[in-house]
Parts: structure tokens; C-alpha cells; sequence
């Protein structure tokens, strides 16, 4: 093959070129890239663990006076003013609360007392409330043979703005909570009560009631656990509603 | 003094004591606590401190509260515990008791034995002696300044005169409220003397000099050093001076409507009187109104007094009525004010138990009527107990006011125990977030926490690994699932956080705690 001079001398050319030019962006580039040796210590730096963590400013508490005494009785959260939207369910269910037999933790609780739970009333005056004791107490409810529930509402007591705290609501298939338990609602993050890390939101209780979707469940018993609100360490109870069927 | 009341001092002191000193952390601070409490760090840890002529009131809690933690070697503020705070004002409050025998020659030594019981069992006492606030202090110098000058009006010694000035310069240092009562205790003194020289025979003993204007001289001289002394800060404060007369401009104003405490007249005697909310007991102080209102009709028609003196006795009726009279028809009001009056009513209801007893005249029925009274002081104290112990915290209290709900030391427990599973430890980076700065007493549970920052409103940024957001923001800072609030917590009725948690830190919290035992 022949080769003619000329043109190898024009690759040479080209390729002398080719590496000066190269030579030189490289050198700019790298002036405006990270050192080396600081890039190095950064990569050492977190690999073994010795960030300082970015130190903010935070802003100092204002002193403040006497607040304002607010009114017992008297919601000041921007609770939503408006209508709770329905829930959506089959049609032909019942309230089956009233039917059921309640039993409870607290031993002080007589069935004429948790009788109040389901006698329709849901005001909030001293008469419609019950109180159990301290600490995590529940009412249990037996409805006698298995029953489909979509949707259950509970109120603890609405006569002041409050949270009640570890809400659960559990559905078993027997009256010790051994066989089949379910848990339709947790709110107890902490598991402050033992039956679990619960993930739904605390919520504030007002004349509504706390709406829960029990999405259809089969179960003969429920249990209603909490343990204490914001404002007291006793658990009250107003009312509850479970709105189901017999189950097929 | 006699044997018999040595004795009987001596047994209201401990009672005094026993009512005031158990559990005294048990209540949860109230907003003025915990201000108070952080106030006195900057005096304790810098030596620091600037009177507020807008707030606060003035520096004698805080130097008393120093004097108190050196005294008894304290720990570091952090360490610091609401027991110890409040044990100063107990101090105080058992003081009114001590302070009593100086008045021997004055109401008299019967009267003075009543007084200390009712002093010690007195539910609005015993429950403000257990408040890190100043109104115990203003009472306790208050009396100092009454019991000196009394004496310095009996004996015309300049020591007293100079007591006498002492206390008046440090009730100016305790609360601007003094000027009510020092205007009050001047018009009564007028009253007294006019109802002296018209209507009554008895004057000071001749052996008496007449009054001095060097002592009286001396004594301002007292009043204005000791004042200026602790206003100044020891001297490291040159406007705390001026600003002690500044701040009648915003009390003023409060004084005449402009606060959120704007009650009825009857507010203080609703209280005091009948009381009655809720589920919870009913509570009343009557007893000692009665008496109180039977002693100064003693002072006036100057029968059954015994030992006692008319015109101290008539003095102490008109300054308790006027005093009682002003902080009725002042607009502002808050329930701990009515100590200043009350105490002048339990005063006097020594005097009212010791005539009734001293005018009975069958030695059975004496028995029996002190037996009753001690009854009466029994139930007093079964209230005083009630109110500090198991209704603390409980609207119920006729003395609870704007107090702290217990459900907050929930939260504070909460964020504790996340600070000792977080690899920052108090380090861990926390911001507060409530309406208007509302999140006093939290300043004080949190003091450890070394990077947590306090917000009048939402800020721009607000993620933090802890938030504690004031529920009504509406925060809703667990919608991107990167935080979980784990929770609301009642600051107050009516006032809640919610508490947002790193969705991380909260899960490895959850799977590394140790199990709670209820």
C-alpha cells in the first residue's frame, strides 16, 4: 500500500493539533473543577462520619403575659364549618348498637351506666356522658351472631374542645380478643396500649362523632379502647353507633 | 409571749408547711411560671437582669429566687425543678405566719393565734404560696411594711421607720400593684385618725415622742435606695430606675380596660365566697369573711377585743375594706390580686374568732365554739389540700386560672424521649410553632434542648426533625408522608399542638424503645 508523504504529514499534523487543543481545554476545565485533594477529603470526610452538622439560628421564645382565659365549652380550632360528606354504603343497614349486649374494663361501669352508649343520646350535657376510669379502658360490644359493619361513629365527649388519645377500635371473633382480631381504627402512634403502632391521625371530637369506614367486616364482637383525652385523664363515653347487617 | 402562743404558732407553721410543701412539682407551670423561671436563668447563669416596664413585674422574685439556689447550693438551671422555684414563694407564704407575733400588741395575742391558723389554712394562701409568681412576696412585704410600721408608730424608733422603708422598697420591686396598696393603707391611716380624734378617746401612749420628719425622711431615703438598688439591677442597670415609673403607662391602660382580664366586680368574692364549677366540689372561704366582717366591727365599737388595740384593729378593717373596694372596681383582674385584700380579711378574722370566743362567757360553750372554728379551719385546710393536690390543674378551682393542662407534660415526655433515641441527643433540631407566641410554659420544659427555635406564626421553612405546631395553623405537615403527627396535646382548654415527628426518626424511636408498662 502506498502511503504518500504529504498526507501523512497532514494527519500528523492534525493529530499534534488535536492533542495541543485538548491539552489545553482539559487544563481549563480543570481550573474550574473541584481540587483533587479537596474532593478527596470530602469523599473521606463522609465516609468517616465527621460532617458538622449545618448549625441554624433559631429564633428565641418571646416572653409573654397572662394569656386570655378561654370559656370552657367553646371550640377554637378551625374546625370545618362545613356538613361531613356521607358515607358511601349498601343500602338497608341498621344502627345494631342498641341490640348489642356491652360489656367494659371497668368494673365500676354498671349496665345501666353503658346502657347510656346506646340510647340515642348524643348531647352534650353531663346526663349523656359516661366516665371509666383512668388509664386504657374499652367497651366491648357482643351482637350475638356475626354481622357485616360499614361504618361505625363514636363519641367520646363533644361538651369541650378535646382529643381523646389511643382511639382503637378492634373486631374479634370472640369475646377474650384471641381468635381473628382485626383492627379497624388506631390512632395510638405510640402503642401506648399494647395492641399495636396505630397509623391514623388523632382528630378533635365534636357533635359529628368520629366516622370510621369498617369497610364490611365480619365480626361478632368490637371493642372501642382509649385512654384518656387532653383534658382528663377519665374516659368518657356519649355514644356509639355501628351500622351493619347480619352476615350471610 | 406566752408559752401558749408559742405553741400556737408553732403548730400553724407546720401546718402551714404540710400544706404547702408536698408535691410541689406536681402542678404543671403555668404560663407566668415559666416566664418568671426563664427570667431568672438570665440572673442565674449571667448574672443578668433587665427589668420589663411592659411586663413581669419586678426583680425581687428573681434576686430572691438567687439568694434562695445559692444558698442551698443548686444545681445548673437545666437541673433546675419547679419545686425549687416554688419553694421560695412557700418561704414567703410561711412567713405571713412568723411575721404574726409582731402584732401581738396590736390585734392581740388571741387574735394573733386565730389569724396564723387561718393564715395557714387559707385555700387561696396556701394554693399562691405554691405559685412561682410575686403576688406572695408583695403580700409577705406588705405585712413587714404594716407590722414595722405599727411598731415605729407605738415606739417611735427610727429602726423600725427604716424597716418600715425597707419593705416599702421592696414591694416597689415586687409588683407595681403596690402603689394600690400603699394608697390604700395612707387613706385608711387618715380615716383611723379622723375616727380617732372625733370618735374615739384612745391615742399613742404619752410616753410616746412625736413623730420625727428625720425618721420619716430616713425612711423614704430607704424606700427609694432599696428600690433603686434592685430596679438598677445592683447597678448595672441605669435605666431601671426611670423605668419603674415608665411602667405605669401600660398597667394604666390595662388597669382601665385594655387586657383580655377584664372581669365583673365580683369577681374576687365569687371566688372567694361561692364557688362552684362543673362535677367538681364546691369551695368557699365564707368563714373567713364572716369572722373578717365580726372583727372589724369589733375595731369599730371596740368591745371584746382584749389585748387587742381599737385603732390597729379599725386601721387594719379600713385597709382591708378599701383595698378589697379598688380591686373590685378595677376592670383588670386576675384571681391571685385578691391576696393583698384577703389577707387583711384573715387578719381580721383572727380578731372576729377571738371576740366571739372572748364574749362567750360559760367556759363550755368557749370550748365548744373554739372547737367549731377549729372545725371550720379543718374543712379550710381539707380545701387547701383539695385545691393543690387533686383540682391543681382543674378549671373546677376557683384559684386555677389560664393554667397549663397536665396533658402537655404528654408531649414534653414525647419529645424527651425522642431527643435520648436521636443520634443528636438535645441537639436534635426542634421548632415551635404557635399563634401569637402562645406556647408558654414550653420554653421551660424544653430548656435543654439546645437548637430549638420559637415562631409567632408558620415560617417559611418549617421542617425540623420535632415540630410542635399549634393545631390552629391547620398545619397538616404530614401530607408529603415525609412526618407523622403522632398527636395532640392541650396546652390549655382550648389550645393544642399537634406534634410532627420525622417519619424516620419516629420509626427508628418505635422499633428501638423499650416497652411501656402501664
Amino acid at each position: 500500500m502506498k502511503i504518500s508523504y504529504d498526507s501523512s504529514r497532514r494527519r500528523l499534523g492534525i493529530s499534534f493539533c488535536l492533542s495541543i487543543a485538548l491539552a489545553v481545554l482539559n487544563c481549563c476545565l480543570g481550573a474550574d473543577s473541584p481540587q483533587p485533594a479537596a474532593g478527596a477529603d470530602a469523599a473521606q470526610s463522609a465516609a468517616g462520619g465527621n460532617l458538622v452538622p449545618l448549625d441554624i439560628k433559631l429564633p428565641s421564645p418571646a416572653f409573654k403575659g397572662t394569656p386570655k382565659e378561654i370559656q370552657l365549652s367553646s371550640f377554637v380550632e378551625p374546625l370545618s364549618d362545613k356538613p361531613r360528606p356521607p358515607m358511601m354504603v349498601p343500602p338497608g343497614l341498621t344502627n345494631l348498637a342498641p341490640a348489642a349486649k356491652l360489656t367494659c374494663s371497668d368494673k365500676n361501669a354498671t349496665s345501666d351506666m353503658l346502657a347510656k352508649l346506646t340510647d340515642g343520646d348524643k348531647e352534650a350535657s353531663d346526663t349523656s356522658i359516661i366516665f371509666l376510669r383512668k388509664g386504657t379502658q374499652w367497651v366491648q360490644m357482643d351482637f350475638g351472631s356475626p354481622c357485616e359493619i360499614f361504618a361505625i361513629v363514636i363519641w367520646h365527649a363533644h361538651n369541650a374542645a378535646k382529643v381523646y388519645h389511643d382511639v382503637i377500635v378492634q373486631a374479634a371473633d370472640d369475646a377474650d380478643f384471641i381468635t381473628n382480631v382485626h383492627t379497624i381504627f388506631n390512632n395510638d402512634q405510640g402503642n401506648n396500649s399494647g395492641l399495636g403502632v396505630g397509623t391514623d391521625r388523632e382528630y378533635f371530637e365534636t357533635h359529628e362523632g368520629k366516622l370510621i369506614n369498617a369497610k364490611g367486616i365480619k365480626t361478632r364482637y368490637l371493642r372501642f379502647y382509649s385512654k384518656g383525652s387532653t383534658e382528663s385523664a377519665l374516659n368518657e363515653y356519649t355514644e356509639l353507633e355501628v351500622y351493619g347487617r347480619p352476615a350471610k | 409571749m406566752k408559752r401558749w402562743l408559742t405553741l400556737s404558732l408553732l403548730l400553724a407553721t407546720v401546718v402551714a408547711m404540710g400544706l404547702r410543701c408536698p408535691r410541689l412539682g406536681q402542678r404543671p407551670m403555668h404560663n407566668d411560671e415559666a416566664v418568671n423561671a426563664l427570667k431568672f436563668r438570665q440572673l442565674w447563669e449571667r448574672g443578668e437582669y433587665r427589668y420589663d416596664p411592659k411586663e413581669h413585674h419586678g426583680p425581687s422574685l428573681a434576686y430572691a429566687t438567687l439568694a434562695a439556689e445559692r444558698l442551698t447550693d443548686a444545681p445548673d438551671f437545666d437541673h433546675l425543678t419547679e419545686a425549687r422555684l416554688r419553694f421560695v414563694t412557700v418561704v414567703f407564704g410561711v412567713g405571713l405566719v412568723l411575721l404574726l407575733p409582731l402584732t401581738a400588741d396590736g390585734l392581740g395575742r388571741r387574735a394573733v393565734a386565730w389569724a396564723a391558723v387561718f393564715t395557714a389554712v387559707s385555700p387561696a394562701m396556701v394554693f399562691y404560696s405554691r405559685y412561682y409568681i410575686h403576688e406572695m412576696l408583695l403580700v409577705f412585704f406588705t405585712f413587714l411594711m404594716m407590722v414595722a410600721s405599727w411598731h415605729y408608730w407605738r415606739s417611735r424608733k427610727i429602726g423600725w421607720a427604716l424597716l418600715a422603708g425597707a419593705a416599702i422598697g421592696l414591694m416597689a420591686a415586687t409588683k407595681e400593684t403596690f402603689v394600690i396598696t400603699l394608697g390604700s393603707a395612707g387613706l385608711a391611716l387618715f380615716l383611723n385618725q379622723i375616727w380617732n380624734r372625733l370618735l374615739d378617746a384612745s391615742k399613742p401612749p404619752a410616753s410616746v415622742p412625736r413623730l420625727r420628719p428625720g425618721h420619716l425622711a430616713a425612711a423614704f431615703a430607704v424606700w427609694l435606695a432599696v428600690a433603686a438598688l434592685l430596679f438598677s439591677s445592683f447597678f448595672t442597670n441605669a435605666s431601671g430606675p426611670l423605668d419603674s415609673l415608665r411602667t405605669y403607662g401600660p398597667w394604666l391602660n390595662r388597669a382601665g380596660g385594655d387586657s383580655p382580664h377584664i372581669h365583673p366586680w365580683d369577681f374576687y368574692l365569687h371566688r372567694l365566697v361561692y364557688f362552684h364549677a362543673g362535677k367538681g366540689p364546691m369551695w368557699s372561704e365564707a368563714l373567713i369573711l364572716m369572722l373578717g366582717i365580726i372583727g372589724a366591727g369589733a375595731g369599730f365599737v371596740r368591745k371584746g377585743l382584749g389585748d387587742g388595740n381599737a385603732s390597729f384593729v379599725r386601721f387594719v378593717a379600713l385597709y382591708t375594706l378599701l383595698l378589697t373596694a379598688v380591686y373590685s372596681l378595677l376592670a383588670y383582674k386576675t384571681p391571685w390580686c385578691l391576696l393583698s385584700f384577703w389577707h387583711g380579711f384573715i387578719l381580721l378574722a383572727g380578731v372576729g374568732a377571738a371576740v366571739l370566743v372572748h364574749t362567750v362567757r360559760r367556759p363550755f360553750a368557749r370550748i365548744a365554739l373554739t372547737i367549731l372554728f377549729l372545725a371550720g379551719a379543718g374543712q379550710l385546710a381539707a380545701q387547701a389540700w383539695q385545691a393543690s393536690h387533686d383540682y391543681s390543674a382543674d378549671p373546677g378551682n376557683p384559684y386555677v386560672y389560664v393554667q397549663t393542662a397536665p396533658d402537655i407534660l404528654n408531649l414534653v415526655d414525647q419529645v424527651t424521649a425522642l431527643a435520648e433515641f436521636s443520634p443528636e441527643g438535645h441537639r436534635m433540631v426542634v421548632k415551635v410553632m404557635a399563634d401569637e407566641g402562645d406556647y408558654w410554659p414550653l420554653p421551660w420544659y424544653l430548656r435543654r434542648f439546645e437548637r430549638i427555635g420559637w415562631w409567632a406564626e408558620m415560617p417559611p421553612d418549617p421542617w425540623a426533625p420535632v415540630m410542635i405546631v399549634s393545631a390552629k395553623f391547620g398545619a397538616a405537615l404530614d401530607e408529603k408522608k415525609t412526618h407523622r403527627m403522632v398527636g395532640i396535646f392541650a396546652l390549655r382548654p382550648g389550645v393544642f399542638f399537634e406534634l410532627y415527628v420525622d417519619a424516620g426518626l419516629w420509626r427508628d424511636y418505635m422499633a428501638k424503645r423499650p416497652a411501656k408498662t402501664d
